[in-house]
């Protein structure tokens, strides 16, 4: 049986289930209801430490940076509108949207990750925080690197996701269509480390000796590994990006990418949750 | 069971057209309360009004989040049963930590005492 | 139900499946050892767990008896201190988690879906990666047996700060911690898989008022595992961050507190016990109707209470922490809530005892279980509502009082009720049934033993002895009753030995019985002895609750209505089973090499080496895991169709 009419599967009813519920929602959920309990439990020991710290703890006003926990908030909250638009192109059976929302996806948390990780190195060797030195750094860097974690899974999951939209209809007994797969995974990999490496590398220089054609060209120089790395992974990905016949992933797939919606959206609202608690409320 | 299912697919087509503008929308929100909040913090107000506004805002924008972008509200009510029996938990478990370690006797040492312990662990 | 089937857009097509390449080959072996390897079938996942609890019962059993050999005399030497530390850690970590826990995965596995009429759980692969990280976390915490390092002991609940690394160095807290919490995932992930499953894959006509008691208990069981696992992981991941990287959770002289333990512990640790009760309520429900010949008494109540029992278990946790010093207000508000609990449980007991009452009981081995259960868990919960009060507890707490306590509710009330599970479910499983004699034998001994050891312990404890200490002096007036209760332990040994030798007997050699041999109630038993691969031929049409006591005396209406499902389910394409996969396995392997990795992992390692080995071996597992994973989203879920009359031979 198969559905031809874009938008002809009701993926909210599943015939097959009690509730008419599908599985993998309800699975999803459960797990998310179960994740619940366990940041309210990370937040907890946050919060308790805050209100009772020792004397001598840093004052994390001065060690925050409302500016970029703004910008990457915001950054998140981006993400997930264009996870709700993946799944909502995926719905309709559109691949080249549900293709651009989820790389859009991909690429917004990892601008969230690149901050954290420069967030991070900013507390440890400029102000000093580290997660040994201090109870708020031990809460701190615990709380925010979990719900980090997560990010990274997700954008983990997500790049997989992307790469499952090219697997064709017709996998044939030889190993061509899994060897492209892996290369595919080995190259999503390489540019997302690269370009964080290189995007951290400029902000960095730019911090230490401000924007000019020299400072631009000894950059270069000094990365010239890893620019001339991302060039071909970019290249490779544009390159097995291109359509090569009929693909094995269509209205059908909704659920999966539907799934990991929810998954990612949770993270984003584990994150809601976190700029107040951590970073706003030690401001007022 | 199945004529409400027709009944509904039907009904979801016309919605799947305004998703689209409803989740635009909903995200320029989230960016404008995120916006607030942020300017909030340094207004000249009394820290429990600050923080009540704080709270107030970050749970509309997670409600709207839950609701819209994670479809509950065009779901079966049974998911946002099991998702907030989660919720309800995990919140119910954190303020009952937190009066428990807000009550007196549950104070930690003050700070000659913090001396006295620092000295022995290191002895 | 076979036109729904046919008309989900989220079940996979045989037809639609690809020819794949070698790597995701599918295994088809239905005997041997990649038959088991590879199973995804839940009575054989059930078995796996079953065969698993009951060896890890008698290791932790050997654990208890050297215990009690320690403590038959004062000032004995038979262990050194440290080596009675690791046995009572051990002793509890190994009997909670390794025993009575899996005991009740297997039922939950093997029962549950035959209850409601499923084929399998929901997601089958995942139910096996449970079993196999079950396996994984089962042989981590139990690998400092045979290190340098030693077992674990700082107790089952490991409270900080001995468990930092100030006070226990060395990694056998560590294996602990990190077995901990593959159980812990394993855990989680059946519980949700088993939530998914009685939610949305029961049979037509099965609402939720008409499941069987035991399947609402591993419901409200599985909602149980789900919360309260997270506040233990969370819990381990700040242990285990001091212990790795001087993190301050537990560090008070950088501001750490080492009570945060202690409460994240028990706000886990009392659903914990819960999750360790409620299975056993659920088999006891089942048992009683069908050996007093009458329904369940109070259905609807004794679902309400079950369910909050499990609600209100989320709100008793300082009740094991009267004694830290909380404050008037939390400690009553704690004394209260536990006093709360106890009305529910109450309120089961009396619908049991309702249940009997006018019944025609027949006193089979399961039912003499069953009614050992209800006197010894009473029993458990009058010393239980006693803990309840808070300044009694005061005297009471970390006494041998508290030790007879929760033996009375985990061997009397867990234990029994699962060892009668296992006569009463025997016949299903296996198609044979345990003598009569030699059940009732194994029962009395068991009875008896288990009271000498542990009745004694109340006045023991109440006169002052401490738990946890390895020897005692001979002044204190506590020998007497210690030397009775080693004589006790041997004794209730000696009725395990009984009863486990009699049930290896039977399954090799015992008596084969006839199809429902105690004309029960329930669903399972409308199944051949022991149950064909696929379960149902027909998915039934459920009109009632016990709706194979309806089946029986309604068989035309039944016979009919079977006859025109089995023609719509061979009009489809027969029965939709799930293909094996060797990637579960795998997951597991990775997770178990992963997990021993971050254990042996050196909290101060050379600064100049960036990988060292053990963090190479974490890396190692953590690739295996998320490359099995991988192939496991790649495999497909299409299944494969069979036709039970080409099984069988006959239709």
């Amino acid at each position: 049986m198969s559905s031809t009419a874009a938008g002809a599967i009701d993926h909210h009813f599943d015939p097959s289930t009690s509730t008419g519920i599908p599985n993998k929602k309800l699975l999803m959920w459960a797990f998310l209801a179960s994740d619940c309990m366990f940041f309210g439990c990370l937040i907890s020991t946050h919060l308790i430490y805050r209100l009772h710290p020792p004397p001598g703890v840093p004052s994390a006003r001065s060690v925050f940076s409302i500016e970029l926990t703004s910008f990457s908030t915001f950054i998140l909250l981006m993400s997930s509108l264009m996870m709700a638009l993946a799944v909502n192109a995926i719905q309709k059976g559109n691949l080249k949207s549900l293709r651009a929302s989820l790389l859009t996806t991909i690429f917004f948390g990892c601008i969230f990750l690149g901050c954290q990780v420069y967030e991070f190195n900013n507390f440890v060797f400029e102000k000093h925080l580290t997660i040994t030195n201090s109870i708020l750094g031990t809460t701190f860097f615990t709380l925010t690197g979990t719900h980090g974690c997560h990010v990274a899974v997700g954008v983990f999951w997500l790049m997989l996701m992307y790469i499952r939209t090219f697997q064709p209809r017709d996998s044939s007994r030889d190993l061509r269509w899994f060897l492209c797969n892996a290369l595919h995974i080995v190259a999503f990999i390489a540019t997302i480390l690269l370009g964080m490496r290189l995007v951290l590398g400029v902000v960095r220089g730019m911090e230490a000796t401000g924007v000019s054609a020299a400072t631009l060209a000894h950059f270069a120089r000094g990365y010239f590994a890893e620019l001339l790395g991302i060039v071909v992974s970019l290249g490779l990905l544009r390159w097995l990006a291109q359509p090569r016949g009929a693909v094995g992933f269509n209205e059908t797939n909704a659920i999966d990418v539907e799934m990991m919606g929810l998954y990612w959206h949770f993270v984003d609202i584990v994150w809601i949750v976190i700029f107040t608690v951590v970073y706003l409320l030690e401001y007022i | 069971m199945s004529a409400t299912a027709h009944a509904a697919t039907a009904g979801s087509h016309e919605l799947e057209e305004s998703k689209f503008q409803i989740y635009v929308q909903i995200a320029m929100l989230l960016a404008v309360i995120t916006g607030i909040e942020i300017i909030t913090v340094y207004l000249p107000f009394a820290v429990p009004i600050l923080f009540a506004i704080l709270v107030v805002f970050s749970a509309v924008k997670f409600l709207f989040v839950i609701f819209f972008f994670m479809h509950l509200r065009w779901d079966r009510p049974f998911c946002t049963i099991l998702f907030f029996i989660g919720l309800i938990l995990g919140g119910g478990t954190m303020w009952a930590l937190l009066r428990l370690f807000g009550a007196e006797a549950s104070m930690p040492l003050s700070s000659a005492m913090l001396e006295t312990v620092r000295w022995a662990a290191v002895a | 139900m076979a036109d729904a089937l046919a008309k989900s857009d989220f079940l996979g097509r045989e037809e639609q499946a690809a020819p794949k390449p070698f790597v995701l080959w599918r295994p088809t072996a239905k005997t041997g050892l990649i038959s088991w390897l590879t199973t995804v079938d839940h009575k054989r996942i059930g078995f796996l767990y079953g065969i698993s609890a009951l060896f890890f019962f008698l290791v932790g059993g050997v654990e208890a008896l050297f215990i009690r050999i320690q403590l038959a005399v004062p000032n004995n030497s038979f262990l050194t201190s440290t080596q009675y530390n690791e046995m009572f850690t051990m002793h509890a970590t190994t009997m909670i988690f390794l025993a009575i826990m899996p005991l009740s995965a297997a039922f939950f596995n093997f029962i549950m879906p035959l209850q409601i009429g499923a084929r399998d759980v929901a997601f089958p692969r995942l139910n096996a990666f449970s079993f196999w990280t079950f396996l994984a976390g089962a042989i981590i915490v139990n690998l400092g047996w045979f290190l340098k390092s030693g077992a674990p002991d700082a107790g089952w609940f490991s409270y900080a700060p001995l468990s930092t690394r100030t006070y226990t160095p060395g990694h056998a807290l560590d294996m602990w911690v990190m077995g901990i919490q593959l159980l812990g995932v394993a855990s989680i992930a059946a519980s949700l898989n088993f939530v998914i499953t009685i939610i949305n894959l029961r049979a037509p006509g099965m609402t939720m008022m008409r499941l069987p008691v035991f399947t609402w208990m591993t419901l409200v069981t599985a909602f149980l595992i789900i919360l309260a696992f997270p506040a233990i992981t969370i819990a381990l991941v700040e242990l285990m961050m001091d212990r790795l990287f001087g993190t301050n959770f537990f560090e008070v002289s950088n501001g750490g507190m080492p009570i945060l333990w202690t409460h994240l512990f028990w706000v886990f640790g009392h659903p914990e016990v819960y999750i360790l009760i409620l299975p056993g309520m659920g088999v006891i429900s089942e048992i009683l109707p069908t050996f007093s010949r009458k329904p369940l008494f109070g259905y609807p109540i004794v679902v309400f209470s079950g369910a909050s029992i499990g609600f209100l278990g989320f709100g008793v946790w300082s009740h094991h922490m009267f004694t830290t010093g909380m404050g008037t207000m939390g400690t009553a508000a704690f004394a209260f809530t536990t006093m709360a609990i106890a009305v529910p449980t109450g309120v089961k007991i009396f619908n049991w005892i309702g249940t009997m009452w006018g019944g025609h009981l027949q006193m089979r081995t399961p039912m003499i279980f069953a009614l050992g259960f209800i006197w010894l868990f009473m029993l458990g919960g009058f010393s239980g509502v006693m803990h309840a009060a808070a300044p009694a507890d005061s005297q009471q707490h970390s006494s041998y009082f508290v030790v007879a306590h929760f033996h009375y509710v985990l061997i009397g009330g867990s234990l029994f009720s699962l060892l009668a599970g296992i006569h009463y479910w025997f016949p299903l499983m296996f198609g044979r049934k345990v003598s009569e004699f030699w059940g009732k034998l194994s029962f009395w001994v068991i009875f008896c033993g288990f009271n000498i050891t542990f009745f004694p312990l109340h006045f023991v404890g109440l006169d002052g002895m401490p738990r946890r200490t390895f020897t005692y002096d001979a002044n204190m007036g506590w020998s007497q009753g210690n030397l009775v209760a080693t004589i006790g332990a041997f004794i209730l040994g000696v009725g395990v030995a009984i009863y486990f030798g009699v049930m290896i007997y039977t399954f090799f050699k015992g008596e084969r019985t006839r199809h429902d041999p105690w004309d029960a109630r329930t669903l399972e038993w409308s199944l051949p002895n022991p149950p064909p691969e696929y379960n149902y031929r027909v998915i039934p049409t459920v009109h009632a609750r016990d709706n194979w006591w309806y089946e029986k005396h309604h068989q035309a209406e039944v016979s009919a209505e079977n006859a025109k499902h089995a023609a719509e389910e061979a009009a489809h394409g027969g029965i939709h089973m799930p293909f094996q996969s060797i990637y579960p396995f795998f997951a597991g392997i990775g997770i178990l090499i992963g997990a021993i990795g971050i254990a042996v992992i050196d909290p101060n390692p050379d600064p100049h080496v960036i990988i060292g080995r053990k963090l190479a071996v974490t890396l190692v597992g953590l690739l295996i895991l998320v490359v099995s994973v991988y192939l496991w989203s790649l495999e497909g879920n299409e299944g494969y169709h069979l036709h039970p009359e080409d099984e069988e031979g006959h239709s």
